[in-house]
C-alpha cells in the first residue's frame, strides 16, 4: 500500500497540470465560498421586487449551518468537476504513454495498478476534507458569536457528506477513463454525462408520468449530489417548498459507496480481460 | 540446463488475422534466442503473450519451471515496441517508479545509465530526448537490477549506425555475464552477429528453431562450372539430394536438401564425363536460408 502511494506521488510530484488543476479547484472554491451568500442575498433581492411580503437577508457562514452550507457549496457539479478531471488525466495518461503496460512488463499486477488509483482518490479526498473542515471551521468562527463545542459539532456529520461526495465523484470519474482509455473522449463524455445525460434523465423519470417510481434520486450522479443536497437557508423551504436535510444520514450515503463498489467491480473485471 | 521459458501450443487470433500459430518453444538459461520473422509474423504479439500484457487464445508457458507471475516478471527486464516512460519525468525519476516496481534500490540506476550513455542527461525531461535516447532509456530500465533475462523487441529499431554497435555491445556484454537474452527482429544480421539460438516465426507459425551456428554450417549450395556447362547441368540432376540450380553467367548454383561431400560430387560429375573447372562451396547467410524458409513455406 505504502509503496503503491510513493510510485503515485512520485508520478504526480512533477507534473505540472496535475498542480494548475488543483489549484483551480480550490481558487474556483473560495471564489465559490466567498460569493455564496452575496448571490443568495441578491438572489432574496430579485423575489423581494415582486414579493408583498419581503424576505430576510439570509447569513450562511454561522455554526452549525456552516458545515451544511460550505459542503453544499463545495459540490455542486462545476467544483467537483475539477478534481474529477483531474483522476480521468492521470488515469488515460497512463494510457497514452503505455505507462499501464510498463508498469505491468515491470512486475505491477492489475489489482495492484487499480488499487494505487484508487488509493490516490482516497488521498486527494482525505487531503481535500481536511482542507475543507479547516476553511470551514475558520469561517465559522469568524462569524459566530456565542460559540460552544455543542454549536460546533452540531451538524460537522456534513463534512463526512463532503468527503463521500468527493470520493464517489471521482470513483465516477476513474470509472470513465478506464472504460474508454482516452483523455480527451473521457472528459468529453464524463462532462457531457455530469451536466446533461443525468439531468435530461433525471427531469423525465420525475416527470408525473413516471413520477411514482420515483428511481431518479438514484441516478449515480444524483445519489453523489444528494448527500448534501440543500443549503440550510429559510428562503428555500419558504418558497419552493423544499425539505430541509436535516443531517447526512447512513442511508443516504449508501448509494453512491454502491454504486462506487459496482464501478469498482466493473473496472477490475474489464481489466482483467482486457488485453494492454 | 535449466529452461527458464518454455511456451506450449500458444495461439492468438486478432478476428481473422491468425498472430500466433500453435507455437512451442524452449530458451534455456545462457542463450541468447533470437526470434526471427519479417514484420506481422507474430513477433511482438508472442513476447506480449509471455510478459501477460495480452491473454493467449489457448495453450500456456512457464517461466523458470513456474506458472507465469509478476514475481517472474520483476526478474524480467524488457524492451518491448517503443519506450514507455513519463514525459515530464526526468530519467532518474522515471527509473525510480521502475525500481520500486520491481522492490529494488535506487543504487544501480547511476550504473544502467552510464552503461547506456544517458548520465549526462540524466536530469533531463523524458520528452527533451532524441528517439535513439529513449530506446536507450528503455534499454537502462531493462538492465535494472540485473535481471536473470532480457526481452529486446527489435533493440535497435530507429537507433543511428553508432547506436545499433552500442546497443549491439552492450548486448553481447550482457550476455557474457550469463544473463539469458530473448531478441525479436526483422534484421538478420542482428541475430547472426549476437544470437545463439534462433526461432523463424511467419504468419504465427514456427518455421524452424536450432542454434544459429548449425544453421550457417550446413553447406548445401555450390558453385560450379564445366567445360560442358549443358551436360553439367544434366548430370547434376541425378545427384543424390539435387534440389535446384541457377545459371549465374559461367557458373550454375547448385542446391542440394542434404549435406554434401564435394569430393564424392566431383567424382559422380567425372564419372558422367563432365570435367569441372570450378568448384566452390557456398556458406549460406542465415538470410538465405531464412528467405528460403520463407519461400517453401510461402
Amino acid at each position: 500500500m505504502i509503496k503503491l502511494l510513493k510510485i503515485e506521488f512520485k508520478k504526480i510530484r512533477t507534473y505540472r497540470i496535475f498542480w494548475i488543476l488543483i489549484g483551480l479547484y480550490f481558487v474556483f472554491l473560495a471564489a465559490g465560498l466567498m460569493m455564496a451568500e452575496f448571490m443568495v442575498n441578491n438572489m432574496v433581492d430579485n423575489m423581494n421586487k415582486h414579493s408583498p411580503i419581503p424576505f430576510p437577508h439570509v447569513a450562511i457562514y454561522f455554526f452549525p449551518w456552516v458545515w451544511q452550507n460550505i459542503s453544499f457549496f463545495a459540490t455542486i457539479r462545476y467544483v467537483l468537476i475539477f478534481p474529477a478531471i483531474v483522476i480521468i488525466i492521470l488515469i488515460t495518461n497512463e494510457y497514452s504513454f503505455k505507462t499501464i503496460r510498463q508498469n505491468m512488463i515491470n512486475g505491477m499486477s492489475k489489482a495492484e495498478f487499480l488499487l494505487s488509483k484508487l488509493l490516490l482518490i482516497l488521498v486527494i479526498s482525505v487531503i481535500l476534507t481536511f482542507l475543507l473542515g479547516l476553511v470551514t471551521f475558520i469561517i465559522g468562527i469568524s462569524h459566530t458569536s456565542g460559540i460552544t463545542l455543542q454549536l460546533i459539532l452540531q451538524k460537522s456529520s456534513f463534512i463526512v457528506g463532503f468527503f463521500i461526495t468527493i470520493l464517489c465523484f471521482q470513483v465516477l470519474a476513474l470509472f470513465f477513463a478506464f472504460m474508454l482509455r482516452n483523455t480527451g473522449l473521457s472528459i468529453a463524455l464524463f462532462t457531457l454525462y455530469v451536466f446533461i445525460v443525468e439531468p435530461i434523465v433525471f427531469y423525465f423519470l420525475k416527470s408525473p408520468i413516471v413520477h411514482k417510481n420515483g428511481i431518479s434520486p438514484y441516478l449515480p450522479v444524483n445519489s453523489i449530489l444528494r448527500v448534501t443536497e440543500y443549503p440550510a437557508i429559510p428562503v428555500l423551504k419558504q418558497v419552493m417548498g423544499l425539505t430541509l436535510q436535516d443531517s447526512v444520514s447512513m442511508s443516504i450515503c449508501l448509494y453512491p459507496l454502491i454504486y462506487a463498489i459496482l464501478f469498482i467491480a466493473t473496472v477490475y473485471i474489464v481489466l482483467l480481460t482486457r488485453d494492454l | 540446463m535449466e529452461t527458464v521459458l518454455s511456451i506450449r501450443n500458444i495461439s492468438k487470433r486478432y478476428g481473422k488475422i491468425q498472430a500466433v500459430d500453435d507455437l512451442n518453444l524452449e530458451v534455456m538459461k545462457g542463450q541468447v534466442f533470437g526470434l526471427l520473422g519479417p514484420n506481422g509474423s507474430g513477433k511482438t504479439t508472442t513476447l506480449s503473450v509471455i510478459l501477460e500484457l495480452i491473454r493467449p487464445g489457448s495453450g500456456d508457458f512457464q517461466w523458470f519451471g513456474q506458472p507465469p507471475s509478476k514475481a517472474s516478471r520483476k526478474r524480467i527486464g524488457s524492451v518491448i515496441e517503443s519506450p514507455n516512460f513519463f514525459p515530464y519525468l526526468s530519467p532518474v525519476n522515471n527509473l525510480k517508479i521502475v525500481a520500486d516496481i520491481k522492490d529494488l534500490g535506487y543504487d544501480d540506476i547511476g550504473r544502467v545509465l552510464n552503461l547506456t550513455g544517458l548520465y549526462e542527461r540524466r536530469n533531463s525531461r523524458f520528452r527533451t530526448f532524441s528517439f535513439g535516447m529513449k530506446q536507450r532509456l528503455a534499454v537502462a530500465s531493462a538492465l535494472l537490477g540485473n535481471p536473470d533475462i532480457l526481452i529486446l523487441d527489435e533493440p535497435t529499431n530507429g537507433l543511428d549506425p553508432q547506436g545499433i554497435a552500442h546497443i549491439r555491445e552492450l548486448i553481447l556484454l550482457i550476455a557474457q555475464q550469463g544473463i539469458t537474452i530473448i531478441i525479436a527482429s526483422h534484421l538478420l544480421d542482428e541475430i547472426q552477429k549476437v544470437c545463439t539460438h534462433v526461432a523463424v516465426l511467419s504468419k504465427g507459425k514456427k518455421l524452424f528453431d536450432g542454434e544459429v551456428s548449425e544453421v550457417l554450417a550446413i553447406s548445401d549450395s555450390y558453385e560450379l562450372s564445366a567445360e560442358n556447362p549443358a551436360a553439367l547441368s544434366e548430370s547434376i540432376k541425378a545427384f543424390p539430394g539435387y534440389r535446384s540450380a541457377t545459371v549465374a553467367g559461367e557458373k550454375i548454383l547448385v542446391y542440394f536438401n542434404s549435406e554434401v561431400n564435394p569430393g564424392e560430387l566431383n567424382r559422380f560429375l567425372f564419372a558422367q564425363g563432365v570435367i569441372l573447372t570450378h568448384l566452390a562451396e557456398r556458406k549460406r547467410s542465415l538470410e538465405q536460408h531464412f528467405l528460403e524458409l520463407l519461400r517453401d513455406n510461402a
